[in-house]
């Protein structure tokens, strides 16, 4: 009894360089509060209507009102505005969150 | 004959001035004549024959002689000549009830004999006749100027003789002659083609020494020397001899009359030596051209016996044509036995095309009744395809292709038993075989429909053609061509190809190209379907075509992505340059556009390894305040995790299944997401548990076992690490999956021989404990206790990406409600309707997006639930 000894994860035998053996699947999210940006209304975890690749190339972004949009439908929004640039979603002056 | 007829008047007068003494005279000397006759055509000459035809001529009776000699001849000639004749092939009356019996040498013997006696016979009453024509000559002579002309009178008398002869010969033909002379040509021809043959192979060398020892017929040989310089008669003795004896039975024959049924004879026995050649020659195997050597043998064997028995029979019959002039007018003129010198060569040449384009047909309809087999193992059947296109030029049968090839695909492929891959190789092999024959693409068009209607009622066939373009080693099951290759690779070398030889592209033609493009130009067939659109567009294009099976681009797309994302979510290393290549080469087909999502999944590939090895850098920096102690307990670190990290909105609907993973890899997972969200944030991971691939190793005190699982499969065994023994309820709980879903992972332990199944008290609680001794794995897994294993070796493939079909009917399961209500409200409704009103009816959140086929599939769905029931076309709620 007892011969059964020991589960290891990962090979130890003879090929030592592979050393991780647990590959495991994840999905990443902005962790918003909300489903979809309130400018273009695309999902956060996917991309604005000018994107290609979501996640890096597509960042959010936070005011300091705790609105987030994407970064590149904010950019426009406050650039296009001639004085002050409120937040979309609450009016608020826009700030960029710190 | 004018001055031997004399007019009805003066015979009256001659009557008139009849007296005793002369109609005693008259009496005297026909009886004389009929005596003499008589024993002429006995054989003994008759004297005073001459004496008697003068006298009766004298009295004006020379017609009265002239027919009673020819009746007394033709009654002579039946009897001597063609009962005996036929008595000797009476024993050939049942010829045809037994062909085996036939003794080939025997028949030629009995024809020889008979033909000589025949003709010995022919040839004595000719001599007969000869004897008359002179008697009525010299009496014309002694009477006038002698100064007319006698040899119509002569050519007349011999014409009207071998009328006679013939008209006999036919009137009593016996049925079973015409097969006796096929057998002997039959016999004749084989033993020549032997010959021919044998001597062939040896011979071909030293062709030009034999042509300088032509014998006479030379002259006929000079003419014909350009036609083809392969026709080297009289180039063996041999052959020679039985060309002579052939031909002189052919000359006989011709000479009784029998010309068209001897021609018949000897070109039944030819087109049948050339079948059995054709066959012989072509039988199954087709990976080698055989038209050439067919041809050769054309050239070779029976038209070289044509050559030499027509110009064996033009020296005869040339001179027939100055004895006896008018030929037997039962007998057709035939076309390749026209006398003089120089046209043999023009008979030989039709003879010549019969030939070719017998053999032509022939092997066409050889190869198209194995056109299946053939297509079956196609690129090495390309000979064979490339013969048939050649016969198919020559006679011009396609339809018969098309016809026969779609009979054989609806009773041999288009059946339950075949599997969508083989019919879609099948398919691919055709669409590449019958565009070798047809490069306009008509026929194909034809042939590949009821394939293609075929496809489109199975389930699985998007998921085979993508299969097929996408995965290299399924793409060649047999290992044919370059294994490894996609199709995709495949049809995009052959595109390329292609565009290299001719610009087709409407934009860029320059004016010279535009011009040469006219030039090429050609007519479709007639079999085209004007309704199909012209040419140019129909352009074969194998991807299309594969992809027209489908109806939309999309649900290839749909169905690759879902494909990808499988394939991906398993992957465990992040190597994925095939992908990226297929991915590539899918955009060059399908747009940009339509694999934007697929190459988002591609590229989280590569985040996932960048991202991967960023965390590992931050645990070496970390690592030497020192290691977890729990990690260290267990064996894996940081070091053994790697993850992939996906951007779900661009992903199939994952399946996600609960699944409580050991302790420690769970503090692994957190810890991983901790560095990530340090790394990248605000972006936070959320693990799916169910997924990805880990690789264990089970170590026993005396061996080791290695395993690469699926994460449910190690979450099972790695409780056994601290109990030996669960049962199924207890471990469900510890697992955190369902009964049910244990029961089914945790057969492959079970069947790898590392756990073991016992009922326990409750039966419906089974009682999994470890193997102790692992004696009978080694069996099972093979002598190194090495057996790495594939992901859920034997069960069925346990998918992580949600179906095509449960996505639908996910999708769809919004609008039963609505369909329901419908039904109840309307009593029956068809599928059109029902499409329509959803279409009208549900535009907002989520709005009915769905094609028809789509609908149909749902609602058959829901009838095989039994909520429905389909009548006539109309759906009813189901009582």
């Amino acid at each position: 009894m007892g011969k059964f000894l020991h589960i290891g994860v990962g090979f130890a035998g003879e090929d030592e360089s592979q050393a991780a053996t647990w590959h495991a699947v994840a999905s990443w999210t902005w962790d918003a509060q909300d489903e979809t940006c309130g400018i273009c209304r695309m999902a956060f975890d996917g991309c604005c209507s000018d994107c290609k690749l979501p996640g890096d190339d597509c960042p959010l972004i936070w005011g300091a009102c705790n609105h987030a949009f994407h970064l590149h439908c904010i950019l426009k929004w406050v650039n296009s505005q001639t004085s002050q640039a409120h937040c979309p979603m609450c009016r608020r002056e826009w700030q960029f969150k710190g | 004959m004018e001055p031997l007829t004399s007019c009805p008047d003066i015979n009256l007068g001659i009557l008139m001035s009849l007296d005793d003494d002369t109609v005693q005279e008259i009496l005297q000397s026909y009886d004389g004549f009929c005596a003499a006759a008589k024993s002429l055509l006995n054989g003994s000459i008759g004297h005073d024959f001459v004496s008697h035809v003068h006298t009766l001529c004298k009295h004006g009776l020379h017609s009265l002689a002239r027919d009673y000699f020819l009746r007394s001849l033709e009654e002579a000639f039946e009897k001597n000549g063609a009962s005996r004749f036929w008595r000797h092939f009476e024993d050939y009356s049942k010829i045809e009830e037994d062909l085996e019996k036939i003794d080939e040498d025997e028949i030629q013997r009995l024809l020889c004999k008979a033909l000589k006696e025949i003709c010995l016979e022919k040839e004595n009453q000719e001599k007969c006749l000869l004897m008359f024509v002179h008697a009525l000559q010299s009496y014309m002579e002694n009477l006038s100027d002698g100064k007319h002309n006698f040899d119509a009178e002569k050519v007349y008398l011999f014409s009207k003789y071998q009328l006679i002869v013939s008209s006999i010969l036919m009137a009593s033909l016996p049925r079973h002659f015409p097969e006796v002379l096929h057998w002997y040509f039959k016999g004749r021809l084989e033993e020549l083609s032997t010959i021919m043959d044998g001597e062939l192979n040896e011979e071909n060398d030293c062709r030009d020494r034999d042509e300088m020892d032509l014998d006479e017929k030379s002259k006929h040989r000079s003419g014909e020397m350009d036609i083809d310089e392969c026709y080297h008669q009289d180039k063996f003795p041999e052959n020679n001899k039985l060309v002579r004896s052939i031909g002189k039975v052919v000359r006989d024959l011709r000479n009784l009359g029998f010309t068209s049924m001897t021609e018949d004879a000897y070109a039944t026995a030819i087109f049948l030596l050339l079948k059995a050649k054709v066959h012989n020659l072509a039988g199954d195997d087709y990976r080698s051209s055989v038209l050439d050597s067919i041809k050769e043998w054309i050239q070779a064997v029976p038209l070289q016996f044509l050559n030499a028995l027509l110009a064996y029979l033009g020296d005869s019959i040339s001179f027939d044509q100055h004895s006896s002039g008018l030929k037997s007018p039962l007998a057709s003129q035939p076309s390749s036995c026209c006398p003089g010198t120089n046209t043999p060569s023009e008979g030989l040449i039709r003879w010549k095309l019969r030939l070719e384009y017998f053999a032509y047909e022939t092997l066409q309809d050889l190869r198209i009744a194995k056109l299946f087999e053939i297509i079956v193992d196609y690129p090495e059947s390309s000979p064979a395809i490339e013969d048939l296109k050649q016969c198919l030029e020559y006679t011009g049968q396609h339809s018969k292709l098309v016809e026969s090839f779609i009979s054989a695909l609806r009773y041999r492929l288009l059946t339950a038993g075949a599997s969508t891959n083989d019919i879609l190789h099948q398919y691919v092999s055709t669409i590449k075989a019958l565009r070798t024959i047809d490069p306009a693409g008509v026929f194909l068009e034809a042939v590949g429909e009821p394939i293609r209607d075929y496809l489109k009622g199975r389930k699985d066939t998007i998921k085979c053609i993508v299969t097929m373009l996408t995965d290299g080693s399924s793409g060649n099951p047999n290992g044919s061509g370059n294994s490894g290759d996609s199709l995709l690779e495949e049809l995009n070398r052959d595109e390329d190809n292609q565009e290299n030889v001719g610009v087709d592209d409407d934009f860029n033609t320059d004016d010279k190209q535009a011009w040469i493009d006219v030039q090429r130009w050609e007519p479709d067939p007639v079999e085209a379907d004007p309704s199909k659109g012209s040419r140019n567009r129909r352009k074969v294009d194998i991807l299309g075509m594969v992809v027209g099976i489908i109806g939309s681009k999309d649900q290839l797309v749909n169905e690759y992505r879902i494909m990808l994302a499988e394939k991906l979510l398993n992957k465990s290393d992040y190597d994925i340059d095939s992908e990226i290549r297929t991915l590539e080469l899918l955009k060059i087909h399908f747009g940009e556009s339509s694999m934007q999502k697929c190459e988002i999944m591609l590229n989280d590939l590569i985040d996932s390894k960048r991202t991967n090895t960023n965390i590992k850098a931050t645990i070496n920096k970390q690592s030497q305040i020192g290691a977890d102690a729990e990690s260290a307990e267990t064996g894996i670190s940081l070091d053994n995790l790697d993850a992939t990290i996906i951007s779900s909105n661009f992903w199939p609907p994952i399946q996600e299944e609960a699944l409580i993973i050991p302790y420690p890899v769970d503090q692994l997972l957190s810890e991983y997401a901790r560095r990530f969200h340090e790394i990248k944030t605000p972006r936070k991971l959320l693990w799916k548990k169910n997924l990805g691939t880990v690789k264990l190793e089970l170590q026993f005190e005396d061996k080791a076992m290695q395993f690469t699982v699926a994460p449910v499969h190690a979450a099972i065994i790695m409780q056994f690490q601290d109990q030996m023994s669960w049962t199924s309820k207890n471990l469900a709980a510890a697992t955190g999956i369902p009964v049910d879903v244990l029961y089914r992972r945790i057969s492959f332990w079970i069947s790898k021989g590392v756990l073991t199944e016992s009922l326990g008290t409750d039966p419906s609680n089974h009682v999994f404990t470890l193997v102790d001794g692992m004696v009978d794995t080694s069996k099972s897994g093979g002598n190194s206790g090495n057996c790495e294993e594939l992901l859920a070796g034997d069960e069925e493939p346990e998918r992580s990406v949600a179906s095509i079909e449960d996505q639908l009917r996910k999708e769809m399961t919004v609008y039963e409600k609505f369909i329901m209500g419908m039904l109840t409200n309307f009593g029956s409704m068809a599928l059109d309707r029902i499409h329509n009103t959803l279409k009208m009816f549900c535009v907002a959140d989520p709005p009915y997006d769905k094609s028809l086929q789509q609908l149909q599939s749902f609602l058959s769905g829901l009838v095989s639930e039994e909520k429905l029931e389909l009548r006539d076309g109309m759906y009813f709620l189901k009582k």
